[in-house]
């Protein structure tokens, strides 16, 4: 039992990270990231490269990683999204084909056969019966601390409450002096970082693969969907309620119903509550 | 120089043409007035200062061009605007609300905060409660304080009695006179409320279907025929 809450803790936290960012990009831009995942899976790689390819040190591999996904985030934002966000669909059509295309240079690049990651933090917790790997405490705590400080940095800085101001009203937030294009250029590097964090410990979680991009952005919608898009509370729960209902499923029922329960969470809300649980569209 | 130029100013929503050839001056430290019915133009020829519609012609404050800039620029240059509805953030408390405001001057927050909260004690005592629970007359004070918060040479407001009670709209022409008379902001509302119009301003300009019709004084522009005729009805 403490295994399955522990390992439902650490998942939570790493769908968090990812569920976050994408529900930032859709409060202050309006538009929807498909290539959101693709954040992740370049942090992953990133990470990969920086430490065992290069035999970088990990604390350096993970700032590697987390820029990547910030540069990564900036890039999209303004050679792609800027041009194209008064046509939300535009968006989505063409970061979707942007992860499409950045899975197959990666293929290129890596080959499509999954690489094993070293644990970032090697060893296993044991108490009583309990076996914890290190790398999953490392990722939950991480993973808190780091959400944790973007909550108070989105409530309490000048920053975070521009932010804010253009989630809620962006005409408001014009004439008050700010630009809603930086503050969008802010999220998607911020999304970019997170996510890519994410994608590190995923890789040590699981594998790193071309194809690793595609779950997390179910999970991504499936959460902001559920939460409510737009709300960072909403993310931050619901995050944890598919985090602990996937390891259970995994652990108690069936490894292969893993996400069948999600979706079938994400078609419930959606037929009985269609703005979500906490539904808003503002940070 | 007036402290305020606009030069034959055209705004357009797509291809339609909202203003036609606006040229109006205010001069520094004078309340100015645009009065209008519906659909005249008024709230777009504020959003037209502030750089938000398309336009040609030329906007000028204190000598500087304003054409082409963007709304943040235009806020840094000392452009507070409310405008009309608010534009307030509903889910952030009072404070929050001014101190976005203060987002290109955050240097003079406290000090604006406690000029904000001294025209308008109940933001004080209100300053955690949600801009989106709060009245009409509340909402509108803190339009105008987050328009303050910014520092402006020059305020904007846009209809600033529309849907107030009376008392209410005494209390936001208090603090608009004091604004202007205490913190030397000149001052450009646009209203429908003509008593309230020409009750504060001293030039008043009558904006109709896109264009001045008429401009004057406020006492000039009370006597005169087409304005009796056409906002009091003799």
């Amino acid at each position: 039992m403490t295994n399955i809450l522990i390992q439902g803790l650490a998942l939570s936290g790493l769908y968090a990270l990812v569920a976050v960012g994408f529900t930032m990009i859709f409060s202050v831009g309006r538009v929807l990231n498909l290539a959101h995942g693709v954040f992740l899976m370049l942090g992953g790689y990133a990470y990969y490269t920086a430490v065992q390819v290069f035999g970088i040190s990990k604390g350096a591999g993970i700032a590697i990683a987390v820029l990547a996904g910030a540069a990564f985030g900036i890039l999209t934002y303004t050679v792609l999204v800027r041009r194209l966000e008064h046509n939300p669909i535009a968006v989505e059509i063409s970061t979707l084909i942007l992860a499409v295309v950045m899975q197959a240079l990666i293929v290129v690049v890596y080959t499509s056969a999954p690489k094993s990651m070293w644990p970032i933090v090697p060893g296993v917790f044991r108490h009583e019966g309990v076996f914890v790997s290190h790398n999953i405490l490392a990722a939950m705590v991480l993973s808190w601390i780091v959400l944790g400080g973007l909550v108070v940095f989105v409530r309490r800085t000048r920053l975070g409450r521009a932010l804010r101001a253009v989630s809620m009203d962006r005409k408001g937030a014009v004439i008050s002096g700010i630009d809603p294009h930086r503050m969008s250029l802010a999220t998607w590097a911020i999304s970019g970082g997170l996510a890519a964090l994410a994608g590190v410990f995923f890789a040590t979680y699981t594998q790193l693969t071309p194809g690793m991009w595609v779950a997390p952005l179910i999970i991504a919608v499936a959460v902001v969907v559920v939460g409510g898009i737009g709300s960072i509370v909403g993310s931050l729960v619901v995050a944890h309620l598919i985090g602990f209902m996937e390891t259970v499923t995994t652990t108690l029922v069936a490894a292969e119903l893993r996400g069948v329960f999600t979706m079938v969470l994400v078609i419930v809300v959606l037929v009985i509550v269609p703005k979500g649980l906490f539904g808003r569209e503002e940070l | 120089m007036a402290f305020l130029e606009i030069r034959n100013l055209d705004a357009f929503y797509g291809r339609a043409r909202s203003l036609h050839g606006v040229t109006l001056d205010v001069e520094a430290g004078r309340i100015a007035a645009i009065i209008g019915p519906n659909g005249a133009g008024k709230s777009t020829l504020l959003d037209s200062i502030l750089g938000l519609v398309r336009t040609t012609g030329e906007i000028r404050l204190d000598g500087v061009s304003l054409t082409g800039r963007s709304a943040t620029e235009i806020v840094r240059l000392g452009v507070g605007y409310a405008p009309e509805r608010g534009h307030l953030f509903p889910f952030m408390g009072v404070r929050d609300n001014l101190l976005v405001g203060a987002h290109t001057a955050p240097r003079d927050a406290e000090r604006n905060l406690r000029r904000v909260f001294d025209l308008f004690p109940v933001l004080e005592e209100r300053q955690n409660q949600e801009t989106g629970t709060q009245s009409g007359g509340e909402r509108q004070m803190v339009s105008l304080g987050r328009a303050l918060m910014s520092s402006p040479r020059l305020l904007v407001v846009d209809e600033p009695t529309i849907g107030l009670a009376p008392r209410v709209c005494h209390d936001i022409a208090a603090a608009l006179r004091r604004m202007n008379e205490e913190l030397g902001i000149t001052i450009l509302i646009t209203e429908q409320n003509v008593n309230f119009a020409t009750h504060l301003a001293r030039d008043v300009l009558v904006l109709e279907t896109g264009e001045i019709r008429l401009r004057g004084t406020a006492d000039e522009l009370m006597n005169n025929p087409h304005v009796r005729e056409a906002y009091f009805g003799h």
